[in-house]
């Protein structure tokens, strides 16, 4: 099944909470933005800053209190097939076995059952897993979850991919390998690539995933950073200059690095 | 307006809804058990002619005459008649209630001691709770009567097996960490009770209230359903017997009234005492 | 521990029965006879009265066998949790969703859910008449409440995750409630369905002994009134029974559909 990349465009977007007793807060505020298809774009910004929600109003699960967002040339409404979610909590139905939740996209846009089995052994055995197909979930470790929940949003063909911290609770090692996995998913060779929206709070992830890195603060777009390092990026890759000078732009964007971002007695022991 | 603002509304809307549809109800349905007494007595009727009859149930005594002694019934017999029977079911289920949680917690606590304990137990245990404890009713008539002493031990026993089995599956979950924390201190077992366990068992300690509340609600109405002379359940089952359908429906609403009082005071207090939970 | 299939059997937990029994032969020569029976007189008089008792027709019961009494109230106590549950689940789930409806049905659920249901059982015998039908609805009453209270933790308990990945994927809002809400709380409805059926046993007999023809609990009262003291025993020994081995069979039911949980959850549950 060939699956083309389709492009978002976010115009004007905004939402806003109304709370009672205090100011109104404006969680993303105003934002414009086009991506192009088959991108693999990452938001990165402190927490509060309105990457979450702007994810979410791609995904239509929030809905925006101003603005439109179009994906390839339909305007989003609602959830739906053409925009693949993972989420950052454990999305993967503990109630269904490991091969069901890989097919439930397909499931549910009516793929007849033979050939839906099929497309998901295939993006299991992608991803590694398998030999779990009839595995519970409660059987997996946290890693091997996501993988299942990757394997699922890529079954199910959407041109689209919203991750939201995917990786945010799992260990060092675990979030390399999963890097690895969905790169390979992402560029299989084929050539129209499917888009990918990757929010993250670490640098380190972005620089090693994006093509392209967003910076998000107070609900607005404030930096817009192009990678054009060659994949796959190893950690070294990462000490590259270009990748250094990026790098501490990101920092220096998440008020870590500054006249007084560092604390003067780490100065002192020359850290 | 916020959400939780709302909800009140809601259900206070709903609420009334529920005694305006009683209303409407005896409207509705005129039909009368025996003359005066309608099959579905509106609130007119309830408050007044319904309350003053209530007086019938006076015993007497105080200086104050009851009806059977010749006394005409007024709403002041009325009230104390109430108060009187109030009390009898309140005396019952409080000596009850006090009773099964002091011998429940007791036990549990002896037989958590060891392991073994334990153990042994859980068997019989597994048969005594699944025994339905209104189906015993008749057999505690049958020991102790049910004027007073039955109906303090029935609810004691529903209580009793509730505390127990809340106890001693507290004192078996409580966290090791704790236990093991204590232990490198050098506490003694004594004093790991009184200083871990107990502390560390409160908040089921509480919720087995709440279950025990409704289980000796339940306990003190089946007793005095069955056999009692007094009481509030006493006044439900003699008026249904003579059709008085307007009597039981004002006990009954009495009673949603306290019940509704009781557990709102004891989840407070449960809320309270347990504030220092996550 | 004694393993029969599933079941596991603790050997320490049989010497507790063992020594429940002895201290009941114990207390036998100190206790009247018309106040406590010996087990063996208690077991042998079940036995004789469950195909046929002579006596239930002296006391005047519809019943002639403990046999049929109890497929009476059994009956009765499973048509309850049927139809009880199912309303119960209902709004349950649905309250758990539409919050307009909660601030409705939960100020109600929470005076009702707290009041002894049993005060219930004069007012049905009046307005329906003494029979099947006023018992059922007192149990099915109970029921509900219970499961109401349940099913709404269940589905306010479940991650909404969940249901906003199912969305993701293009599942339509029936798709979402049997895939997602209704497995999910599952596990913790069936262990309410557990809990309203262990309570309902109680509550289904006084209603029998209140005012209907039929029943253990009209055979309970019957008994009683005669001061059949080993009669008493044996039809509370018959039911406390029934109740344990429809639990058991309704634990395993439990374990067996909620077995994608957790192994420490399925274990507390």
């Amino acid at each position: 099944m060939q699956t083309r990349g389709n492009s978002i465009a976010f115009d004007k977007v905004s939402r806003i909470y109304r709370r009672a007793g205090q100011p109104n807060f404006r969680a993303v505020d105003n934002v414009s933005l086009t991506i192009a298809a088959g991108e693999f774009v990452c938001i990165v910004g402190p927490s509060g800053c309105g990457k979450s929600t702007l994810m979410q109003i791609c995904a239509g699960l929030v809905t925006p209190s101003d603005g439109t967002v179009l994906v390839g040339s339909t305007p989003v409404t609602g959830p739906g097939a053409d925009r693949g979610v993972v989420f950052q909590q454990d999305s993967v139905f503990p109630w269904m076995s490991v091969i069901d939740n890989v097919e439930y996209g397909l499931k549910c846009r009516g793929v007849p059952a033979r050939e839906r089995r099929e497309i998901a052994r295939e993006y299991l055995a992608r991803v590694g897993l398998g030999m779990v197909e009839t595995s519970w979930p409660k059987e997996l470790s946290g890693g091997m979850r996501k993988r299942v929940a990757i394997a699922g949003v890529f079954a199910n063909g959407s041109g689209v991919l919203l991750l939201d911290e995917p990786f945010g609770a799992l260990d060092y090692v675990t979030r390399h390998q999963l890097h690895d996995v969905l790169l390979g998913l992402w560029d299989d060779g084929t050539s129209s690539p499917r888009t990918i929206l990757f929010v993250t709070h670490d640098v380190d992830e972005a620089l090693t995933l994006g093509d392209r890195i967003l910076v998000m603060g107070s609900g607005r777009v404030v930096d817009d950073i192009a990678v054009r390092a060659a994949r796959p990026r190893t950690p070294d890759a990462l000490l590259d200059r270009d990748m250094v000078e990026i790098r501490h732009t990101l920092l220096r964007h998440l008020g870590l690095e500054g006249p007084r971002a560092r604390a003067p007695e780490l100065v002192a022991a020359g850290r | 307006m916020t959400r939780n603002k709302r909800d009140t509304i809601i259900g206070i809307v709903t609420l009334a809804c529920l005694v305006l549809a009683w209303q409407a109800l005896s409207i509705r349905f005129r039909y009368e058990i025996a003359p005066g007494v309608p099959m579905v007595p509106g609130w007119q009727v309830v408050f007044t002619s319904t309350l003053k009859s209530l007086s019938l149930y006076w015993p007497g005594g105080l200086g104050v005459q009851s009806v059977a002694e010749g006394a005409e019934p007024t709403y002041g017999r009325a009230l104390l008649a109430i108060l009187y029977h109030s009390g009898a079911t309140f005396a019952r289920l409080a000596c009850g209630m006090v009773l099964g949680m002091l011998l429940g917690t007791l036990l549990a606590l002896v037989a958590s001691w060891s392991k073994w304990g334990q153990r042994i137990v859980n068997g019989p245990m597994l048969f005594i709770r699944a025994l339905p404890l209104l189906a015993m009713i008749p057999l505690f008539q049958l020991w102790f009567g049910l004027s007073f002493l039955g109906g303090v031990v029935f609810v004691a026993y529903g209580v009793g097996v509730i505390f127990f089995t809340a106890v001693l599956n507290a004192v078996t979950n409580v966290d090791r960490v704790y236990l093991d924390n204590a232990r490198t201190f050098g506490a003694s077992k004594g004093h790991i009770y009184r200083s871990v366990i107990l502390p560390s068992i409160l908040p089921e300690f509480g919720s087995a209230m709440m279950l025990a509340l409704g289980t000796g609600w339940a306990a003190v109405m089946g007793a005095e359903f069955l056999g009692a002379q007094s009481g509030l359940g006493y006044i439900i089952v003699y008026s249904q017997s003579f059709g008085y359908l307007d009597r039981m429906f004002l006990i009954a609403c009495l009673i949603v009234v306290y019940v509704t009082v009781i557990f709102m005071a004891f989840r407070k207090l449960f809320d309270h005492l347990t504030r220092w939970k996550y | 521990m004694l393993k029969f299939g599933r079941m596991r059997l603790d050997p320490l937990g049989l010497l507790g029965v063992a020594i429940l029994i002895g201290l009941w032969f114990v207390l036998l020569p100190f206790t009247p006879r018309a106040m406590l029976p010996s087990p063996v007189q208690v077991v042998r008089y079940l036995a004789e009265s469950f195909f046929y008792a002579p006596n239930f027709r002296y006391f005047g019961l519809a019943d002639h066998s403990f046999l049929s009494a109890l497929t009476y109230t059994v009956s009765n106590v499973l048509i309850a949790v049927g139809f009880g549950s199912a309303v119960g689940i209902l709004l349950g789930l649905f309250s758990a969703r539409v919050s307009a409806l909660r601030a409705g049905t939960d100020p109600i659920a929470l005076t009702v859910g707290n009041v002894p249901i049993l005060i219930a059982s004069p007012f049905l015998l009046m307005w329906f008449g003494s029979g099947r039908l006023s018992t059922v609805l007192v149990v099915a009453f109970y029921v509900s409440v219970t499961l109401y209270v349940y099913s709404q933790r269940a589905a306010v308990n479940l991650s909404p995750v969940f249901e906003a990945s199912a969305r993701t994927f293009g599942a339509s809002t029936p798709a979402v409630v049997r895939d997602v809400l209704l497995p999910g709380t599952l596990p913790e409805i069936l262990g309410g369905i557990r809990i309203a059926l262990a309570g309902s046993w109680g509550l289904e007999a006084v209603a029998e002994l209140l005012g209907d023809q039929r029943g253990i609990g009209k055979a309970i009262r019957s008994i009683a009134t005669a001061m059949d003291v080993e009669g008493l025993f044996a039809a509370l020994l018959l039911l406390g029974l029934t109740a344990m081995i429809v639990d058991l069979a309704a634990a395993r039911l439990v374990s067996g559909l909620s077995s994608w949980r957790t192994r420490d959850e399925t274990e507390t549950a």
